[in-house]
């Protein structure tokens, strides 16, 4: 008699498959009491800790002035056209212009009038010419500041350029002066050109300047933003206002009115972004110092033109929201010791051979268990924020964070959404961090020492080194990924110290996250090779 | 109890982990000190207090001696050796107080030499960046006495941070949960306290946590504006030190091992 052995079947196949090895670690997860316990206390810091700094922090408090909260207070800030603070203080030479016309000039010579912010002995004293000091032309809807305009110019240390409307900013051809600047007006739309000899004329770029009434103000122009110096740790910085110069010839007008000569008018008062008020670590601030409003003068068809200040957005030192959610970092220490956890307890019980024998295929459970643990730190990080991110913005408004200088942002807008997928990705990037480190390490101790000390400790060190060497610690750890919690836009066209101390983070929004993405990426690769050479 | 800190020390010495972390606490001091006293400068007459930049690297050394007081007792709890120490000392005080002994003895050991290291480096260092006499700065010295008050004290400091971490240790017994409250307890709030848009909350926080109050020992200029002097901010350490050892006490004697 014979009979065929049947082998034994379970009667459901593929159960190999990935999604089974998944099931399986989700499993393993959802069971342990204290795990879910631990992503509820996620959650829960993630929420609470923005929540409790934002009630904390006051706006206007003469005692915390010295962090630059009352920048605003003590310096020249319009309201832009887009509703968004900005400063637009500068000397202006104009007359009117018709619907269509435009202005040719050469800008002869320019360059920082000597006057320089008393810096202390020993440190780098204000460059003669501040990089983005301006001179050039402009078509402006009036002398009013906040008003939109376009322009074009040359700069310190950024060549030629065409800026309009504060937040905008097209790079030219020319470099330094002697340089010729065109701008033409047809309707709205304002078209910028240079030429190094005033015959061959490159096109910069144009702009539709909505709002231009027909007869608007064009003319000449010269700023010179504040200096500004980091000089050690913390809040110790240097600057002031400073002042420029600039000789313009061959000036040359159409769709003008006949008859009308040219104006000089000083746009804006004060002298620019530094406060007087606060206490500021800021030598030779405040208006005594200042060196006072422009003026021009003009002999045989050439002017001189002399000004002080810019025309950029206003750029705050701090960034409340950004603070308030420094207080995430207290989620991010659970989330990385959860992940480690969800492999070390298997190294301690032994489960991981029952594991590893089960699916032999060492990599994918690797994958499987990333997976997880990643998907239940997003959705921790990502319930705790969506909870913190509008309370935050509330109680900051209710203490006086308020617009146009500080922008009350909504939870769909894309610094809200910025901020809240952000945390969550954060908290997913740390969670497997603690994951491959678990696995390297096979200790919990080790593992999360070694995370936190990656991704933690460096938002500590950055704050009490010298800025230089806090800066590249906050390009080079996974801590460069805290940037995506920024709710201040900065500008390449404003200089402003980015010090880790005032929650300004070198890498901008997901530049950041793409480093702590790469450490995630190359760990995972070490940990997977480990996981397969060694042992268990 | 003489016989209880020879099995603790047996312990100590016999794996492998002791000594790696000594000599973090060791590389990492000396590395950051010798890194902030090589970056920093002073190009003319600066306030720069030399000593707290000379021993800058305290703050990474002291995660190496919290890692130490962490795994005294929780790698008794994760492999099971807890019931073979307490079988072997009944008496849980005495368990108690001979691993913060051993503690005690061998990160004072480590941390001394972490301390003369930093110091040194910084000996060698610091006048080539500026901190010379032409400039008003008097060199490093351990003979001044706020130095050698400094010195001595941030060596107190790492003991008292790993005693904090072992009570911690002792009263929550997952070592992924102890390492991660230290550290917690230890980093993120001074996180906070740096940034912090609250003057009040932000003066709080540097009188009374740990890390914050503790460091106060470093400091030999400018004590007025301190938000707590020296030896009491070490006492505050003290008292977290303390209030963390008794509630490891507490729970090693109320629960089952």
């Amino acid at each position: 008699m014979t009979t065929t052995m049947t082998p034994y079947r379970s009667g459901q196949s593929g159960r190999d498959g990935f999604l089974q090895l998944l099931r399986a670690e989700w499993t393993k997860f959802r069971t342990v009491r204290g795990w879910i316990i631990a992503a509820i206390v996620v959650a829960a810091l993630t929420a609470a800790a923005p929540i409790w700094l934002a009630s904390t922090a006051k706006a206007n408090d003469p005692e915390t002035c010295v962090r630059g909260q009352c920048q605003a207070e003590g310096s020249n800030v319009a309201i832009g056209p887009a509703g968004t603070a900005v400063v637009d203080t500068f000397y202006f030479v104009h007359q009117p212009i018709g619907t269509n016309g435009s202005i040719t000039v050469r800008v002869s010579s320019f360059g920082g009038s000597g006057h320089r912010p008393a810096v202390p002995t020993g440190y780098a004293p204000a460059p003669q010419t501040e990089p983005w000091a301006k001179a050039g032309i402009i078509i402006k809807s009036s002398t009013r500041p906040g008003t939109v305009y376009a322009a074009a110019m040359v700069t310190g240390a950024h060549g030629v350029r065409m800026q309009y409307n504060f937040t905008h900013d097209i790079a030219g051809t020319g470099t330094a002066a002697p340089q010729w600047l065109r701008l033409t007006r047809s309707g709205d739309t304002i078209t910028g050109y240079d030429s190094a000899d005033g015959k061959q004329w490159t096109k910069i770029g144009s702009a539709v300047v909505s709002g231009l009434p027909p007869t608007a103000q064009v003319g000449l122009f010269v700023a010179s933003p504040d200096f500004n110096e980091a000089t050690g740790n913390g809040d110790n910085r240097i600057g002031g206002p400073t002042a420029a110069s600039a000789v313009f010839d061959h000036v040359h007008l159409t769709g003008g009115s006949a008859g009308q000569s040219w104006t000089g008018s000083q746009v804006g008062t004060g002298t620019g972004g530094l406060p007087t008020n606060a206490r500021v670590k800021c030598h030779g601030c405040g208006p005594s110092n200042g060196p006072g409003p422009g003026g021009f003068a003009s002999t045989n068809g050439a002017f001189s033109v002399h000004g002080t200040g810019d025309m950029a957005p206003f750029e705050p030192i701090v960034d409340p929201l950004h603070v308030s959610f420094f207080g995430t970092l207290f989620g991010l220490i659970v989330v990385i010791a959860l992940g480690a956890l969800f492999i070390t307890s298997e190294y301690r019980r032994g489960l991981i051979r029952t594991t590893l024998a089960s699916s032999p295929r060492r990599g994918r459970v690797l994958a499987a268990k990333t997976i997880v643990i990643g998907a239940v730190a997003f959705v921790a990080g990502l319930v705790g924020a969506a909870i913190a991110f509008p309370v935050t913005e509330q109680k900051l408004a209710d203490n006086g964070w308020r617009p146009p200088v500080w922008p009350h942002y909504s939870i769909i807008s894309g610094i809200g959404l910025q901020v809240v997928l952000g945390t969550a990705a954060i908290a997913a990037g740390a969670a497997v961090l603690g994951l491959v480190a678990g696995v390297v390490f096979r200790r919990s101790t080790s593992a999360v020492m070694a995370i936190i000390g990656l991704v933690v400790v460096p938002v500590i060190l950055a704050v009490v080194m010298p800025i230089g060497v806090g800066t590249w610690l906050l390009r080079l750890t996974p801590a460069a990924a805290l940037s995506l919690q920024s709710g201040v836009q900065r500008y390449t066209q404003v200089s402003n110290v980015c010090a880790p101390y005032h929650a300004c983070f070198p890498l901008a929004g997901w530049n950041g996250f793409a480093v702590l993405g790469a450490w995630a990426i190359v760990a995972f690769a070490g940990a997977s090779y480990l996981l397969r050479r060694r042992d268990v | 109890m003489t016989r209880a800190i020879h099995a603790e020390w047996t312990k100590l010495r016999t794996v492998p982990s002791t000594a790696w972390l000594l000599l973090a606490v060791v590389a990492l001091t000396v590395g950051v000190s010798a890194m902030a006293s090589g970056i920093v400068k002073c190009p003319a007459s600066c306030s720069t207090d030399t000593t707290k930049l000379s021993l800058t690297g305290i703050l990474l050394g002291q995660a190496a001696a919290a890692g130490l007081g962490v795994l005294v007792v929780s790698a008794e709890y994760s492999s099971g050796m807890i019931r073979v120490s307490l079988a072997a000392t009944p008496r849980r005080t005495v368990l108690l107080a001979a691993k913060a002994a051993v503690v005690t003895a061998v990160v004072l050991a480590a941390g001394t030499i972490a301390v003369l290291g930093s110091v040194y480096a910084s000996q060698l260092l610091q006048p080539g960046n500026g901190f010379t006499a032409k400039n008003h700065i008097t060199g490093l010295s351990l003979l001044h006495g706020p130095t050698l008050r400094a010195a001595a004290g941030s060596v107190l400091y790492l003991v008292l941070i790993g005693l904090f971490s072992m009570g911690i240790a002792a009263a929550v017994r997952e070592p992924a949960a102890a390492a991660a409250l230290v550290l917690g307890v230890i980093y993120v709030i001074p996180v906070i306290a740096d940034v912090s848009l609250s003057a009040i909350w932000q003066h709080r926080i540097e009188r009374w946590t740990p890390m914050n109050a503790g460091m106060a020992i470093q400091a030999t200029k400018d004590l007025a504006k301190l938000p707590i002097a020296p030896w009491p901010g070490l006492g505050v350490l003290g008292l977290w030190s303390a209030a963390a050892l008794a509630a490891g006490w507490l729970v090693l004697r109320l629960r089952d091992a």
